[in-house]
């Protein structure tokens, strides 16, 4: 019997959509998970993705990739190649273990949903190959930093982030679970595949392959180079979708992106721009983290939403603005609340660190160079308590993140303001105004609250540092601390220091 | 105030005082705070309570005064929290009070 070619089947095997005769469409993909809006329902009829895969052809490649990744890791498993890393790159490995190993899995999730609801028979069929893709990745991620828990007992939230009430973990929940769980399956192919993944895990996934492998670190470049090359696939259900969204609902269409865009920029700003910027050592940094967010996002993002005929989002000038700004507010106060972390931030500020961010950030040392000053002297003081919260920074209604976005006055000084809203009877406040913008657009959906609405509700007892410290899931020997103070501190020994916190008397 | 006696209910100055968690943030700092004070309190203390998370740690000590900043206006040091309208979850800025340059 003679064999089809592939472009005779291919395009019939993926119709798998009949018309049902026992049930009405609405009970098979209802409103709620399926989200067809006011796109009728037969224009998703035209939903075709552009590279298509069979199954066998799928089993095949990611054979190939599985076997190649854990061979490289056997090899370099019986190598010392881990001791040699600096405390920094851990720091910046310890995050992405963390934060997104069960994010992957999540992502599972979201791919089912789509596997299920998608209103095509072929947008369900990548879906399909989606969660599987998700799968490997939950579990490479997940094994990769497993590995380590017995040299090092912070990567032991490779698996246990997730699950605690740190805040960093509430935060990545908050804005994962509406991207990837609660949300439609339109939304989740235009907030999730076309979003994040073919913008935002770019940075995390080449940035800091590059980085990885310039720090020494082989396997972890490994590890999320195999898993960058499955994103190309899955991604694609982003397009098609938006294609007929921007169609029949354009205002939907902009509003979804700009939401997941602006999530994603809130998220990675936390995560990739201190790991970019600080953690990896100054001599294998291969571009700032502003840098890598105008080539490989901003100008591949614009140049996709307009190719779909959408706009830039309304937020666009703060976004820029804060490009400047968001990282490195976040990376002091990363460092300031370290005993909040699962891994040991490096301050990295020394003389020639400082020049490199002034270098790359014109305005740095207006902005941080001041408050590092004084932590360095108070360092070189001894006084290493004056250094150590006592209190908790204010988190963001919507992104949960610290309330540290400077934005400069008339007279050219820096500071942060206040940005509030009163709604229902509370007095909430924000980072940034487009924050503010999405809490109010969204406010009838279910927010988690932020640990300090938890702090104050009485959710957490003791209500003290420690009290805090134990509801975030932190024992003594995970707790981060910074691994050399002397490294980025002794440059400024030595020099006059006033206005400093005088240590408390023993 | 003259109290009408119309209602049953004490003033702030003769109920206990009650606690008003804040955020805010001290002058040049880079992120905004969580500060407990009581309806009690006088600026001058929500001043320093501010103060304390952040002067010499973060922003150089300066000798000056400070004054609370609420709703865009300056607090009189004296009057306390309940006085001046301070609800739980308001925000305030603490700045050095630096007089004007002659």
């Amino acid at each position: 019997m003679a064999l089809l070619k592939r472009e005779e089947w291919q395009g019939f095997v993926r119709d798998v959509d009949w018309t049902y005769r026992y049930v009405e469409d609405e009970a098979v993909f209802p409103e709620w998970h399926s989200g067809t809006g006011k796109v009728p329902r037969e224009a998703w009829q035209a939903w075709e993705e552009s590279y298509k895969v069979s199954y066998p052809e799928y089993v095949a490649t990611q054979r190939e990739k599985e076997a190649a990744v854990y061979a490289v890791k056997a090899a370099l498993q019986r190598s010392s190649a881990f001791d040699g890393l600096s405390e920094g790159w851990k720091s910046a490995t310890k995050m992405h273990f963390g934060g997104v190993a069960l994010v992957e899995y999540a992502a599972v999730l979201a791919e089912l949903k789509m596997a299920r609801f998608g209103l095509n028979g072929s947008w369900r069929n990548m879906a399909t190959f989606g969660q599987l893709d998700e799968l490997r990745h939950a579990a490479v991620t997940t094994f990769f930093g497993h590995e380590f828990v017995g040299k090092d007992a912070q990567y032991d939230w490779t698996q246990k982030t997730f699950h605690t009430n740190d805040w960093v973990a509430i935060s990545l929940r908050n804005l994962f679970d509406a991207m990837m769980n609660s949300a439609n399956v339109v939304d989740i192919a235009i907030e999730l595949p076309l979003t994040f993944e073919t913008g935002f895990t770019n940075l995390q996934f080449v940035a800091l392959a590059a980085d990885a492998l310039a720090s020494g670190d082989v396997n972890f470049a490994n590890m999320i180079s195999s898993i960058q090359t499955d994103e190309a696939r899955h991604s694609q259900q982003g397009g098609p979708t938006l294609e007929i969204l921007v169609e029949h609902d354009p205002v939907r269409a902009q509003w979804v992106v700009d939401k997941a865009f602006w999530g994603s920029a809130r998220a990675f700003s936390a995560l990739t721009g201190p790991a970019m910027d600080y953690y990896t050592p100054l001599e294998h940094r291969k571009q700032s983290y502003r840098e890598f967010m105008e080539e490989w996002i901003i100008d591949q993002f614009v140049h996709t939403i307009e190719q779909y005929g959408l706009k830039k989002p309304w937020y666009w000038d703060e976004f820029m603005r804060g490009l400047d700004i968001w990282h490195h507010g976040l990376h002091m106060g990363l460092w300031f609340w370290r005993p909040t972390l699962w891994w040991r931030p490096i301050a990295a500020v020394s003389q020639d660190e400082r020049a490199w961010l002034v270098e790359k950030y014109p305005n740095w040392e207006k902005v941080y160079g001041d408050k590092w000053d004084v932590i360095i002297d108070n360092v070189n003081s001894n006084n290493i308590e004056a250094t150590l919260p006592e209190t908790l920074p204010w988190l963001c209604a919507t992104c949960h993140l610290p309330s540290c976005n400077a934005t400069q006055s008339r007279n050219g000084t820096w500071r942060v303001r206040d940005i509030a809203l009163e709604y229902d009877g509370r007095n909430y406040h924000f980072c940034t105004n487009a924050c503010r913008q999405i809490f109010w657009k969204d406010r009838d959906n279910v927010n988690h609250e932020t640990v300090v609405d938890r702090f104050l509700a009485g959710q957490i007892q003791p209500m003290d540092v420690g009290g805090i410290l134990g509801y975030m899931g932190l024992t003594p020997e995970v707790m981060g601390d910074d691994p050399d103070y002397e490294a980025w501190t002794r440059d400024y020994a030595g020099r006059p220091a006033q206005g400093i916190a005088t240590a408390a008397k023993s | 105030m003259t109290d009408t006696g119309a209602t049953a209910e004490l003033g702030a100055e003769d109920r206990a005082p009650e606690l008003v968690p804040l955020n805010a943030i001290f002058a040049t700092d880079f992120v905004q705070i969580l500060v407990p004070v009581t309806t009690a309190n006088t600026m001058a203390e929500v001043a320093a309570a501010v103060a304390y998370h952040v002067e010499g740690k973060r922003v150089r000590a300066l000798p000056y005064g400070k004054v609370v900043i609420y709703r865009g206006e300056r607090m009189p040091a004296d009057m306390t929290v309940a006085a001046a309208g301070i609800r739980p979850l308001d925000h305030v800025t603490v700045e050095y009070d630096i007089p004007e340059q002659s």
